[in-house]
């Protein structure tokens, strides 16, 4: 069989219920079962984390604002009239910190095609109350998450390693009396 | 596509400037501006050809210095000298294979694929961090290794956290949460033989001796002998150069290794009282040369083990394929829509 490439997922995380999905990466997988097992050890090792959403990479319209502004031509195309409605949802980052997530999902828009969906966003005004860098557009069908089950699974075991946080090793790091009875705790 | 054109021929993505495009010397001055106001470059804008091959180079040493950086530390994972001990390599040997992985998506950004990555890597024809190429012969060496080689990785990637290619910095933030644990780990686990058996004292003091210089060396050259270091800082891909990051490394490290009883291996350190800095002794850089060429102790070994366990994985990987296959072909995937 050839070594080939397998496609390219990218992975939305939530760390707490509540809380936007955000872009922090991407994983390659044979399909999205696999690549939300491969997102989760890629991305997950330490908590929190509540649910994973994969969307294979193809499917997902990423543009900067400069990408636009150099290429105006980007909202032209020609929309079949009955292409069906579907929903998109909206990834956004509009801001210069130093982060680890590229984008932070901002809501949902009814479109025909993905850019269809960039140019209402742009339009309505809802997602740009402060200047926008980087879009992402992922239509609804294309994700594949994690479910309300696969939290004790998928993500509740990494709560118990403790030894994996900087934290855990905190002030104590020469105090040899309590280094050797955390030895004798796992033991 | 080749993943380091040496002469900008060709363009590797439609959104990277050749110095023969007519608008090249405004789309630069805009660049240079964006930079200097402390924007992040994101991919899709236009960036010059000369950023986006240091990026590619960069990026992908790293990545790859990742992937094989698991190797000297997996070896002992079966030899931990307890079952806490062991917990805590396998989750750092874990994280190593996750650094690769952010590290590989930031160059897949740049439009070289994964694939063509790891091809190289297998292939002997990538470059990765010379400290990798040196054996680990004791639990004392994996203990240095995660004080040392990771105090001084965890230096240079908080500078390039500051990087102002916006998926790299990502990576480096992400990576440095994580790190920082490795770095605690292995001065706990110094610290615990520094203050144990004579023994156990004399492993401590035999890794340092064997790893300091080459944790020295990670730095990479001094400024002057370094060519690449004007672009990279003139962009800000990297903040800080080679000798003044190898500086903040000694003068912070020195003191820690002194408390817990560790002598430095260098005849000719001292302390300027002018400065406040620790001054090293001439480093051999013949010897780094020569690692980096294929000529260290492990070289061989290390791609030896990198094929093996690659070719040992295909079955894992064709039962993985397989498996899709036929989920396919029985089911559609369950999918959400939120």
């Amino acid at each position: 069989m050839p070594d080939t490439e397998w496609p390219r997922y990218e992975v939305f995380k939530q760390d707490r219920p509540n809380r936007p999905h955000e872009a922090v990466g991407t994983v390659h997988a044979p399909d999205p079962e696999m690549a939300l097992l491969n997102a989760r050890d890629v991305f997950v090792r330490r908590p929190a984390c509540h649910s994973l959403w994969v969307a294979p990479q193809d499917q997902v319209l990423t543009m900067t604002a400069l990408e636009m502004e150099l290429n105006p031509a980007w909202a032209e195309e020609t929309v079949p009239e009955d292409a069906p409605v579907r929903t998109f949802h909206v990834f956004t980052r509009q801001h210069q910190r130093r982060t680890m997530v590229a984008a932070t999902h901002v809501g949902q828009i009814q479109a025909r095609t993905h850019r269809e969906a960039l140019r209402k966003a742009l339009e309505q005004g809802e997602f740009t109350d402060r200047p926008v860098y980087l879009w992402m557009i992922v239509p609804a069908d294309a994700i594949t998450g994690s479910r309300e089950e696969d939290v004790e699974s998928l993500f509740r075991p990494a709560e118990e390693k403790h030894y994996r946080d900087q934290s855990y090793y905190s002030g104590r790091v020469f105090d040899k009396k309590a280094l050797k009875r955390r030895e004798r705790e796992v033991a | 596509m080749s993943a380091f054109p040496r002469t900008p021929n060709t363009r590797p993505l439609p959104n990277v400037g050749l110095p023969t495009d007519p608008d090249y010397e405004q789309r630069l001055a805009e660049f240079e501006a964006r930079i200097e106001a402390g924007e992040k470059i994101e991919p899709g804008d236009w960036m010059p050809y000369e950023y986006w091959r240091q990026l590619v180079r960069m990026i992908s040493q790293h990545a790859h210095s990742e992937v094989v950086g698991m190797l000297p530390e997996g070896a002992w994972i079966t030899r931990a000298p307890s079952l806490r001990r062991k917990l805590i390599l396998l989750a750092k040997v874990q994280d190593e294979a996750g650094h690769g992985q952010y590290l590989y998506h930031a160059v897949e950004t740049l439009g070289v694929d994964r694939g063509t990555l790891i091809h190289q890597l297998l292939e002997g024809k990538a470059k990765y961090s010379s400290v990798f190429n040196y054996p680990t012969l004791t639990w004392a060496d994996v203990a240095m290794i995660g004080w040392l080689v990771d105090g001084a990785a965890i230096k240079n990637q908080t500078m390039l956290a500051h990087c102002s290619y916006g998926p790299y910095s990502r990576a480096m933030v992400r990576i440095c949460a994580e790190e920082t644990f490795h770095y605690k780990q292995g001065k706990e686990a110094i610290t615990l033989y520094a203050q144990g058996t004579p023994r156990q004292r004399r492993w401590a003091q035999d890794a340092l001796d064997r790893w300091w210089w080459p944790a020295l060396m990670m730095f990479g050259p001094h400024d002057k002998d370094s060519p690449n270091t004007p672009a990279l800082m003139r962009w800000k891909i990297k903040t800080k150069s080679n000798d003044t990051l190898r500086q903040e490394f000694v003068n912070e490290i020195i003191p820690e290794l002194m408390a817990v009883g560790l002598e430095i291996p260098d005849p000719d350190l001292r302390y300027d009282e002018e400065t406040g800095n620790w001054l090293i002794g001439p480093i051999d850089w013949a010897e780094f040369w020569q690692v980096i060429r294929g000529n260290g102790l492990m070289n061989q070994a290390r791609m030896a083990a990198r094929r093996q366990a690659h070719e040992e994985g295909q079955w894992v990987r064709e039962a993985v394929e397989a498996y899709a296959r036929r989920h396919q072909a029985r089911q559609a995937p369950e999918k959400i829509a939120a």
